[in-house]
């Protein structure tokens, strides 16, 4: 068992997703003290290109739907892709979320818009704007939110 | 195909397990992402440290670059 945070972020560049990182890690990536849930969490298109993208990404990780009680494996079935707003998966290295949407910015488009790319000895990657974390921290209210909104701010 | 409800559960709807005591179930409401806390535990304590050193290793890596992007 793993989190290779490096790992799946390589892959998913490598295989052309286009993505934004979101979530607790944002606000490490601010200066707030290390206290990230172990997952990593994107914004991405849920449109089936791309999600055939993340397949093949980790498609070799064995992937998995962690949310659903039978832990259904990751793939991409006909007719699936449209019904999909967001992916909450374990893998062989780590957890993967992909949400399709960031409460208090908006879809893929408005969270790209409010990002800054920032290069990585193994890529660059676009991480959400101080902005953008502020306004979806404060859209989904949770105690944890509050210390984070307060180490940011 | 998918059934409605496995559907939900793919896109984020989290289940309890049956066995869930009050506590569990109040934080599920509040908005806690159980499933981590799930396979927290269905680890060994040595698998948890190595999970949690790469991810500190991978924050460690990242801490404060926002602040200093663009200004270097």
């Amino acid at each position: 068992m793993a989190q290779n945070s490096q790992e799946i972020l390589t892959r998913l560049r490598k295989h052309g997703v286009d993505f934004v990182i979101i979530g607790d890690i944002c606000c490490v990536y601010y200066g707030a003290p290390i206290a990230a849930t172990l997952k990593i969490e994107i914004c991405c298109r849920f449109d089936e290109a791309e999600l055939r993208k993340i397949e093949s990404a980790i498609g070799d990780l064995h992937p998995f739907h962690r949310l659903t009680t039978n832990k259904l494996p990751f793939v991409l079935t006909p007719g699936l892709a449209p019904g999909l707003k967001n992916l909450y998966l374990q893998t062989d290295e780590g957890t993967l979320d992909c949400l399709g949407e960031v409460a208090g910015v908006g879809t893929y488009d408005a969270v790209v818009k409010s990002s800054e790319l920032y290069k990585l000895p193994y890529g660059d990657f676009r991480f959400l704007s101080i902005d953008g974390l502020i306004a979806a921290k404060k859209a989904i209210r949770l105690e944890k939110n509050g210390r984070l909104l307060a180490a940011i701010h | 195909m998918i059934d409605e409800e496995t559907l939900a559960q793919i896109n984020g709807k989290y289940v309890c397990p049956p066995d869930a005591g009050p506590d569990w179930r109040a934080l599920s409401e509040s908005g806690v992402d159980m499933s981590l806390l799930e396979h927290a535990l269905s680890l060994t304590p040595e698998q948890r440290l190595n999970e949690h050193q790469q991810m500190l290793d991978f924050l460690m890596s990242i801490h404060g670059a926002g602040l200093r992007n663009g200004t270097e």
